[in-house]
């Protein structure tokens, strides 16, 4: 589980999508999620569900696996649909059940919404499971690095969660230690009223808190014996190259988004 | 020389990722702690101590410093790494209703730390104020979302005060829960501070 952890919900391979530049993949992204709400007709959300259906192709990830990550998702899109039928008085009646009356304009609309709230998730899953989050945080940090202009803090950011990013699963394996470890003392974390049950975290948290404290100590010490001084002048080990592909891709993308705003109405 | 310009101390940055950690774990403290599930008529609830870890970060390391973590953990969050609650992470969990809750840590921490830095005590008192502060920010800027998520990209019309009523049950939950919160955070404090941990604001 703690290996899974760090790679996020990333699938390796060597797709077309996976070799992109992250900056090209979330550039994309971004302007998907904007354009996506432009969308009025049923040629225009055509025009993009083509794109995010061709994107998810070319990753050549199990189209099965992509799915199974939009899982937690169909809850909401289920949700917003029943909800639409239920609020949405538009259009004529389309059937009615128990004297309850179903429009047809809240079809379409229940409809749309849940198109639009699926193509956007599915491409925002596209970018995490085609690349690592320690790419995609290197490619955070080259693009905002124009903010260091108004002194946002872009360095420590980027720095800051590579960091966690190798903790996050350290933590987890201690946490499980120690609720072991107090267990076996006797700490009994099963019975009792949820007052009692919400005071049996103490023993947990404790002990938790002041070796995450220790650990940033050491590491702080650690940094700086080898001479870390903040991000002024620090050069990198993994290194960002804009390639040929990443022209292409950019030059399609860009060619599907004019073809967009002529489809709509 | 750089030592002038640079934001945070070393010490601050892993501090700071740190939280990050400790908040994957308060979101999804269930799986170790399966007790801490709630059962409200059929379904169960698993508590989530984010709102908690939100506050403590805004009580140990200062209102600035605990709320440019709080962001730290939602850009993780947002690369894909599933530090959010039930496991779950990518950019899409910003733009689902409930949004606007993870968004708030970063105001939760930061009026949490705020009041503590204002009030120069670390008594039980301070500390449930600035975790009911935090409560008000966790709630005022996720209902005010969720209504807003709702109303455009949802399109649906649900009326502001229909928005805030579905909170209900939900905040009568943490409003006992940041009582727990304040006494928690005290011995959680106090331990911390004891493991002579000198550098904490």
């Amino acid at each position: 589980m703690s290996n899974s952890f760090i790679i996020g919900q990333y699938v390796p391979g060597s797709s077309i999508v996976h070799r992109l530049d992250p900056r090209t993949k979330i550039t994309i992204i971004f302007f998907f999620v904007i354009i996506i709400f432009f969308a009025n007709n049923l040629l225009s959300y055509g025009v993009l569900a083509f794109f995010a259906l061709l994107s998810m192709f070319t990753t050549k990830i199990k189209i099965s696996y992509i799915l199974k990550g939009l899982k937690p998702v169909w809850f909401i899109v289920i949700f917003t649909f029943i909800l639409h039928l239920l609020v949405t008085k538009d259009g004529e009646v389309l059937f009615s059940i128990f004297s309850f009356e179903v429009y047809s304009g809240a079809l379409y609309k229940g409809l749309e919404i849940s198109l639009r709230f699926t193509l956007l998730i599915l491409m925002t899953s596209l970018l995490t499971l085609t690349t690592t989050p320690i790419s995609i945080t290197d490619g955070v940090e080259s693009m905002l690095n124009p903010l260091r202009k108004i002194h946002f803090p872009v360095h420590e950011l980027a720095l800051m969660m590579s960091i966690s990013l190798r903790f996050i699963p350290t933590l987890m394996q201690e946490t499980e230690k120690i609720s072991k470890a107090q267990a076996s003392r006797g700490v009994d974390f099963r019975t009792g009223k949820m007052k009692e049950r919400i005071k049996a975290v103490v023993p947990l948290l404790v002990p938790l808190f002041v070796s995450a404290f220790k650990r940033a100590e050491e590491l702080a010490m650690a940094m700086e014996a080898r001479g870390y001084n903040g991000g002024e002048g620090r050069t990198k080990f993994r290194e960002l190259k804009l390639q040929r592909v990443d022209a292409f891709i950019f030059i399609f993308s860009a060619l599907i988004l004019v073809v967009f705003f002529f489809t709509r109405v | 020389m750089t030592q002038s310009k640079r934001n945070f101390r070393t010490i601050d940055l892993t501090i700071g990722a740190l939280f990050v950690g400790l908040m994957a774990i308060g979101a999804n403290i269930a799986i170790w702690m399966p007790f801490l599930k709630v059962s409200i008529g059929s379904a169960t609830v698993p508590i989530s101590l984010q709102t908690f870890f939100a506050t403590l970060a805004g009580l140990l390391l200062g209102k600035r410093l605990g709320a440019f973590s709080m962001f730290v953990y939602i850009c993780v969050g947002c690369v894909g790494v599933p530090v959010f609650a039930e496991m779950t992470g990518g950019i899409g969990q910003l733009a689902s209703p409930t949004g606007g809750f993870i968004i708030s840590f970063i105001f939760v921490a930061w009026a949490a730390g705020y009041i503590v830095e204002k009030q120069q005590s670390s008594s039980y008192l301070t500390y449930a104020i600035a975790a009911l502060a935090g409560l008000m920010m966790n709630y005022i800027i996720g209902t005010n979302f969720l209504y807003i998520a709702l109303n455009t990209w949802m399109e649906l019309s649900i009326s502001y005060s229909a928005a805030w009523q579905s909170m209900i049950p939900f905040f009568i939950k943490d409003f006992a829960l940041a009582f727990f919160v304040a006494s928690l955070a005290k011995v959680l404090v106090t331990r911390v501070q004891l493991s002579k941990a000198s550098y904490i604001a």
